[in-house]
């Protein structure tokens, strides 16, 4: 039995102080409750009214209690499950867990045969999925493309079917507007056995987008008002540009996108109580010579952090970002940028890191970095789980065994630990030279292509139920009909 | 070159709008004409700032507000410019398609273009095709610009060129595209004249359709 006595499970991170941290909250009540913003959906200015809300015209403003009333509702904790009732897929959102996944929407895809840029087609869903489904530290799929080959109002549908059929891992799903995301969700209840079974082990999480700076578009709302009344985890994360779409410094960046999307908190959990909701965004630099929204900017690292804090702090958990990169090729940028911000990602505790596997600022995915990046995610997670103290790991008995001069190889203490204690590369090079040239003298590029291709060779699909490829095709088949009637 | 003119050239480079009334009517005052006033100061300013932001040693925060300052200037000229005939870079519609709220690309076009000589009529954000159409009957511009953020928008440019061709004024414009997941392929799918990956190539491409 100890007294006082304090144990640290993991590396401390903190950057900003509870001071700092009050003062970043109070400036994002202080834009709800001064500034306010558009918000250009009907339902959802009618559900903040009713709950004392100031409405003018678009502009809605909250009174910081209606804010703080939201954040109490919203659950810290909660948990998406794997589609196949494997715990091991199962994501725990909660204090000190930090999860990875891709990012959606990317217009090109790198081919995992002939490794070119090309348009995102359907059939490269699969592939993600798969290498999502084979790596050990990813932990949710997104597709890192946009579908070109299909209907356009369908893309994001097709998208999930095939992520579906391809992962038992949580998805995150992106959307047009309330028909696919109606059309995504009956094929998750089937498969999850009906709307209560669902609520009870939701396998997905949706995702929707306010615009900056301080706009509730009109298509987030219809998507988060569909996801609060249907009782789906939301993530609603708006996609900020310092110096462009928000100010130029970390601070105020962060209490606008707190802002952006804790007055989506505010609708969902006013309609729904409780809604498991997962506060965004995306904060990084634009860049002032080339215009682009930056991906492997250090800026993108300490602005994720600050408002992870900020997050935690206000007690929901935050969409992280990390693993991307502005680099156009599968190269030694790609590998820097991010694997600082996976890293940077991890010591936060931020909830959900996604985007891991973007390239070129976000137009191209790769499952090359993906894979790469699962290698910084495992380093990183060996790192974060920090040093064990206890009678057992001071290992004074082992020490006494060994004495001076021995050796601890055969040591019934060293064989009890070095699996756990140990990280185990998958593509990290630890080999002597003359092995390493024996073996082809390979480069973490070509060991990460191999694996890559030996993943998705080896995988296994765990299928969807009957019923759900049933009504799969029946939902895909009505989507294609009421496209020609949009048409029409 | 008179002193005033070099004064006009550096307010542009250092992007002090706040003078640039004081100084243009000072300019006009002093018996030079809005010609001269475009062609040796504001011009000569502006493509020195084009020079620098191409090599990495100015920023767009600070082309902007150059591009402000000539702003200042060409309210001031503009209307003697149109009233004496002299020939203008020419005109340009620029808007974001509809259901596209995302703007700040737009306006740095606009502003390039404009620095580059052009006038600009913007139409916003969230534009329709038929007020794409009916602005390129109004104004006849050389150039239309659309530009679009969301891969959800970029279809509307299809459309929008579509009722162009409808209203029979698609052949009176040369039709330039632009937007993050824009690309030259899509644009020649769509039937575009020109692709430009980013606001200073928009404006030396709209330079180069209008001449």
């Amino acid at each position: 039995m100890r007294t006082n006595y304090r144990v640290n499970s993991g590396v401390q991170f903190r950057m900003l102080s509870d001071d700092q941290l009050e003062e970043l909250f109070n400036g994002v009540l202080h834009i709800l409750e001064y500034v306010g913003l558009e918000v250009k959906h009907e339902r959802a200015r009618e559900v903040l009214k009713k709950a004392g809300a100031w409405v003018d015209g678009d502009r809605v403003r909250l009174p910081s209690y209606m804010v703080k009333d939201a954040l109490a509702k919203a659950p810290r904790s909660f948990t998406i499950y794997a589609r196949d009732g494997n715990p091991e897929h199962d994501i725990h959102i909660g204090p000190g867990r930090a999860h990875f996944g891709p990012g959606p929407t990317c217009v090109n895809f790198i081919d995992v045969e002939t490794m070119e840029r090309r348009p995102y087609q359907l059939s490269d869903v699969p592939y993600v999925a798969k290498v999502v489904d084979s790596l050990p530290n990813i932990d949710f799929c997104e597709s890192l493309g946009s579908v070109d080959n299909v209907p356009y109002d369908l893309s994001a549908l097709y998208e999930f079917v095939e992520m579906f059929r391809h992962t038992t891992k949580p998805i995150v799903a992106w959307s047009f507007d309330y028909y696919d995301s109606n059309a995504i969700h009956q094929i998750a209840v089937e498969e999850a056995g009906g709307q209560d079974a669902f609520e009870k082990r939701p396998t997905y999480i949706h995702y929707c987008e306010p615009l900056s700076p301080l706009i509730s578009t009109t298509d987030s709302l219809n998507k988060l008002v569909f996801a609060a009344e249907k009782r789906i985890p939301l993530i609603f994360t708006p996609c900020p540009l310092a110096g462009g779409t928000a100010p130029v410094t970390p601070a105020g960046i962060i209490i606008q996108a707190a802002a952006e999307s804790w007055m989506g908190l505010t609708i969902a959990q006013n309609i729904q109580p409780g809604n498991p909701f997962i506060m965004g965004g995306v904060l990084s630099v634009m860049d002032m010579s080339a215009m682009i929204l930056s991906y492997g900017a250090p800026e993108l690292s300490l602005m994720m952090a600050g408002i992870t804090e900020l997050a935690h702090y206000a007690g929901l958990p935050l969409w992280q970002t990390g693993g991307c990169t502005d680099s156009k090729t599968f190269d030694e940028q790609a590998i820097t940028e991010g694997s600082l911000s996976v890293f940077f990602s991890a010591l936060t505790g931020g909830d959900l890191c996604h985007d891991v596997g973007y390239t070129e600022s976000a137009m191209t995915g790769s499952v090359f970095q993906l894979t790469a990046m699962d290698e910084a995610i495992g380093y990183a997670r060996r790192i974060t789980r920090g040093i064990e103290v206890n009678e057992d790991t001071l290992a004074v008995d082992a020490i006494k065994r060994v004495g001076p001069n021995g050796h601890y190889l055969k040591d019934e203490h060293t064989l009890r630990y070095y699996k756990s204690e140990y990280w185990l590369p998958n593509l990290i090079d630890r080999t002597s030279y003359e092995d390493w040239t024996l073996m082809g003298e390979k480069s973490f590029k070509d060991r990460t292509i191999a694996r890559v291709q030996k993943m998705l060779a080896e995988y296994e699909q765990v299928p969807l139920k009957p019923e759900t490829e049933k009504l799969i095709g029946k939902v895909l088949a009505e989507a294609e009909e009421w496209v020609k009637q949009q048409e029409d | 070159m008179s002193e005033i003119l070099s004064t006009i050239s550096t307010l542009v480079i250092e992007g002090n709008f706040g003078e640039m009334v004081d100084k243009t009517n000072a300019a006009l005052e002093e018996g030079l004409g809005a010609e001269e006033i475009l062609n040796n100061g504001l011009m000569p300013g502006m493509d020195h700032v084009g020079v620098e932001f191409k090599a990495g040693n100015m920023f767009v925060p600070e082309v902007l507000r150059s591009a402000k300052a000539m702003q200042e200037a060409m309210e001031i000229i503009r209307p003697m410019l149109i009233e004496s005939d002299a020939p203008t870079a020419g005109k340009v519609v620029l808007g974001t398609v509809k259901g596209d709220l995302h703007d700040i690309g737009k306006n740095l076009v606009g502003m390039m273009c404009e620095g580059a000589g052009f006038e600009i009529i913007d139409l916003g954000k969230d534009v329709e095709p038929e007020a794409f159409v009916n602005a390129v009957k109004e104004h006849k511009p050389n150039i239309l610009g659309m530009s679009a953020l969301l891969t959800t928008t970029m279809r509307t440019m299809e459309r929008t060129i579509k009722a162009l061709e409808e209203a029979g004024v698609r052949d009176t414009v040369k039709v330039m595209i632009g937007g993050a997941p824009v690309t030259q392929d899509f644009a020649s799918q769509i039937g575009a004249d020109g692709y430009a990956a980013n606001a200073a190539s928009a404006s030396e491409m709209a330079k180069r359709f209008a001449g």
